[in-house]
């Protein structure tokens, strides 16, 4: 009966009710839209990082983060793969060499991923189908989002990575995320060949995993008592806490979208709040008549709370649907992870119907309070 | 509705109308206080998140243009292959030498830097981070900063350095007497100035050619006092008093091979502002927040009005009924909302410039809401609540006043 009132009372005018409705969704989708920028920015951090086979990973001591990483042994790796429970290491080389286009004859910084082919740091499917070209000499893999502007992905080109000459033998899709513009996978012969001044012997990160039944801690511990100081060791979970950690908390991109965020949180509620109670102060002669024929306060405070939620409960998931298209939209252009997690979805939920409760709930004590004789 | 201040606001309404006129709109926005207070503070809320996206785009953007407009230089040369002026793409610096041969050059002065093999390690923490290094002859200033104006002559002891004093925190740049290691050499701060990070640059080390050198270079880590870079990074030309900048830029252009590039400085910084807004990777995030804040900020805005104004149809069918013309109940309705544009822009722009000092404080990035931004924001806010109020007074207009009632 009560739902039956709310839903008439929100049927009553029905172009004003949907301007409501309107307005909760585009509060809602800017909630979505800026905490997915927020999210996006360590997400694309550690985007390479995602689907590599790891569960220690060991880094210089100095490592900050992937673009300056710093180089630790090899040795280190082959250390590690004696403990009983390492099933399989691998190394990764990060380093950065200028990008010639000798279509344009534009030089443009790139970054460079050297990978053991025997044992490859990515199991990105993209990369594994190359792995046949990579072991060509002067080969590379391009990520498929590699700007314009470094010219044509087809197989076969050919283009100078500081000033030898390498040729391009098929492109992958991972994504470039904060790592560079433009993003190449070769071998660690290549890497060597293209960056001579890079050894072998001396790794940016070692990917260490462990064998299923091993206990991941432990090893951790062992490795950590076990190699030098000139090795860090950090567990997958640790090592993406201190990625993250380090993108939103002390760079200009992850503090200023956290502001942007919480701006956005606060609006989004503002609005809300706004949009409901003008829609229940304007209810208020209906509800004071329910009044005057004898229904309790608590009846009175469930209907305008039942119209809130309603509200609130049609826009929602409208929101949520429209993020998702809207998030599609922003990784073309942004080329940045924009991508949906339950805990936004969750977070977003909780503030959108909670505020709804709350406007309501805020509006009916003036409802409360009112003689239905001065509501005429 | 009918108490005291409400009156009395009413009143001192009626006593200072515009000749011959009821202010209208004025009363129908007063009308109701509390509706009133949600209705502005919905455009303002409105107007704080128009004003926050256009402000952090600008920061960002304006974070990566301070170090080019702190360059002392009519024209800049620079090789062709830079797209912006953090990336390393030096040029010869005997082009600098032939550069400042030319007619109406008074100097051309040889900025260095680097960005890649630059690490700063944090005296206390001993992790290394990357810096920006910008280097220069101590006799041949090319930074319009102050501080660094004032100590460039002790930059001439080696292995000294200048270091910004707002700087990222996490690099630990110390003041005056301390003491770090860049790129594995060890250096000694001589002084601060304030330049401030950017999106790719979390701080900023400023030293002598010299240093630079014997930092950067293979040369064994010791240098003859005289011995320079063979490259420059950037060509800072000041021209003679009498000079005209196209005149010398065409005698350049003739003087100098086309592998260096002849610039002004607002050419370097298009060139700058065009690879971070479109090219960086958090560059189009802020163009699709500005305007996202805009389109948000309308539709509120037009929300807002539209609830009201319908609240009002039964006043506003009697102005019909008695016979005011639509062309007088546009007018008001437009005032109206203008008249909630302007005082919902009052206490967002308030609460925008708390939030930026805060903001500011915490990022070390260049907020604001600068006088330009002002303008624009407020000319912008009154378009969407204009135009929100022309949508919205249709349905005024399709009123019949019998229908009403």
């Amino acid at each position: 009966m009560k739902l039956l009132i709310a839903w008439r009372l929100t049927m009553h005018d029905r172009v004003r009710s949907l301007m409501v409705i309107v307005g909760i969704f585009i509060a809602t989708l800017l909630m979505f839209l800026q905490l997915g920028f927020y999210a996006a920015v360590p997400k694309a951090s550690t985007l390479i990082f995602e689907d590599m086979p790891f569960d220690i990973m060991l880094t210089s001591p100095a490592y900050v983060y992937q673009g300056s990483p710093h180089a630790l042994p090899r040795h280190r790796l082959t250390q590690a793969a004696a403990h009983p429970e390492v099933v399989e290491t691998a190394p990764l080389y990060i380093g950065t060499a200028q990008w010639l286009s000798p279509e344009s004859g534009l030089m443009r910084g790139a970054t460079i991923l050297g990978i053991a082919l025997d044992r490859p740091a990515f199991r990105h499917p993209g990369i594994l189908a190359g792995l046949p070209e990579l072991a060509k000499a002067d080969t590379i893999l391009v990520d498929t989002e590699t700007r314009a502007m470094y010219g044509p992905q087809t197989a076969g080109r050919l283009i100078e990575l500081a000033d030898r000459q390498v040729m391009l033998g098929g492109t992958y899709a991972l994504g470039t995320g904060f790592v560079g513009l433009a993003v190449a996978v070769v071998s660690d012969i290549n890497f060597h060949r293209i960056l001579p001044a890079r050894p072998l012997h001396s790794i940016n990160m070692g990917l260490v995993r462990v064998a299923p039944e091993g206990d991941v801690r432990a090893v951790a511990e062992h490795l950590r008592a076990l190699l030098p100081a000139d090795t860090r060791v950090f567990t997958r979970k640790e090592f993406f806490a201190h990625e993250q950690a380090r993108w939103t908390r002390a760079t200009s991109a992850g503090l200023i979208f956290g502001f942007g965020a919480a701006v956005a949180m606060l609006v989004g509620v503002v609005i809300t709040y706004q949009m409901l109670a003008t829609q229940i102060t304007r209810d208020l002669p209906r509800f004071a008549t329910l009044k005057a024929i004898g229904y309790g306060d608590g009846a009175l405070v469930s209907m305008v709370v039942g119209v809130s939620l309603l509200m609130a409960a049609i826009a929602y998931p409208l929101a949520a649907g429209a993020s998702f298209f809207v998030y599609d939209g922003v990784r073309a252009v942004t080329r940045l992870p924009v991508e949906m997690t339950m805990e936004r979805l969750a977070l977003v939920f909780t503030a959108v119907t909670g505020m709804a409760a709350g406007s309501a709930l805020l509006a009916t004590r003036r409802l409360l309070q009112a003689d239905p004789a001065d509501n005429f | 509705m009918n108490n005291r201040p409400m009156q009395a606001l009413r009143r001192v309404a009626g006593i200072v109308p515009l000749p011959g006129r009821v202010p209208l709109a004025l009363r129908s926005l007063t009308a109701d206080r509390a509706r009133l207070l949600r209705s502005v503070s919905g455009i303002a809320f409105a107007v704080l998140l128009m004003l926050f996206q256009f402000g952090a785009q600008k920061a960002f953007i304006d974070s990566s243009l301070e170090v080019v407009r702190a360059l002392d230089a009519d024209l800049v040369l620079m090789n062709p292959q830079k797209n912006r002026f953090g990336t390393k793409a030096p040029f010869p610096r005997e082009q600098l030498v032939q550069a400042a041969a030319v007619d109406g050059v008074q100097s051309a002065h040889p900025l260095y830097a680097e960005w890649s093999r630059s690490m700063w390690k944090n005296p206390d923490t001993g992790l290394w981070f990357k810096v920006q290094v910008l280097a220069f002859d101590p006799d041949k200033p090319v930074l319009r900063i102050p501080e660094v104006e004032a100590a460039r002559h002790a930059l001439r002891t080696p292995d000294t350095v200048l270091v910004d004093s707002r700087g990222r925190r996490f690099l630990g740049f110390p003041g005056a007497g301390g003491g770090s290691e860049l790129s594995l050499r060890r250096v000694r701060v001589i002084g601060t100035f304030p330049l401030g990070p950017d999106f790719l640059i979390d701080g900023t080390v400023i030293m002598s050619d010299r240093t630079f050198l014997n930092t950067f270079l293979p040369s064994g880590g010791v240098t003859a006092a005289g011995s320079r870079p063979s490259k420059v990074e950037f060509g800072l030309i000041k021209l003679a008093a009498d000079a005209d900048l196209e005149t010398v830029r065409a005698r350049l252009r003739a003087a100098l091979p086309n592998t260096v590039n002849i610039l002004t400085k607002g050419e370097l910084e298009a060139i700058e502002q065009a690879y971070q807004s479109r090219m960086a990777p958090v560059g189009p995030v802020f163009n699709i927040g500005v305007v996202i804040g805009f389109l948000v900020g309308m539709l509120i805005a037009y929300q807002i009005l539209y609830a009201d104004l319908s609240d009002q149809l039964g006043q506003y069918a009697t102005l019909k009924a008695m016979g005011y013309s639509n062309g007088f109940l546009v007018r008001t309705v437009v005032e109206q909302s203008l008249a909630y544009g302007v005082v919902g822009y009052v206490p967002a722009w308030i609460l925008a410039n708390a939030l930026f000092w805060v903001v500011a404080w915490v990022t070390l990035l260049p907020l604001g809401i600068s006088l330009h931004l002002t303008l624009l924001t407020l000319a912008l806010t009154l378009l969407m609540c204009g135009v929100s109020g022309l949508i919205a007074v249709r349905r005024i207009l399709r009123t019949d006043p019998a229908e009403v009632f």
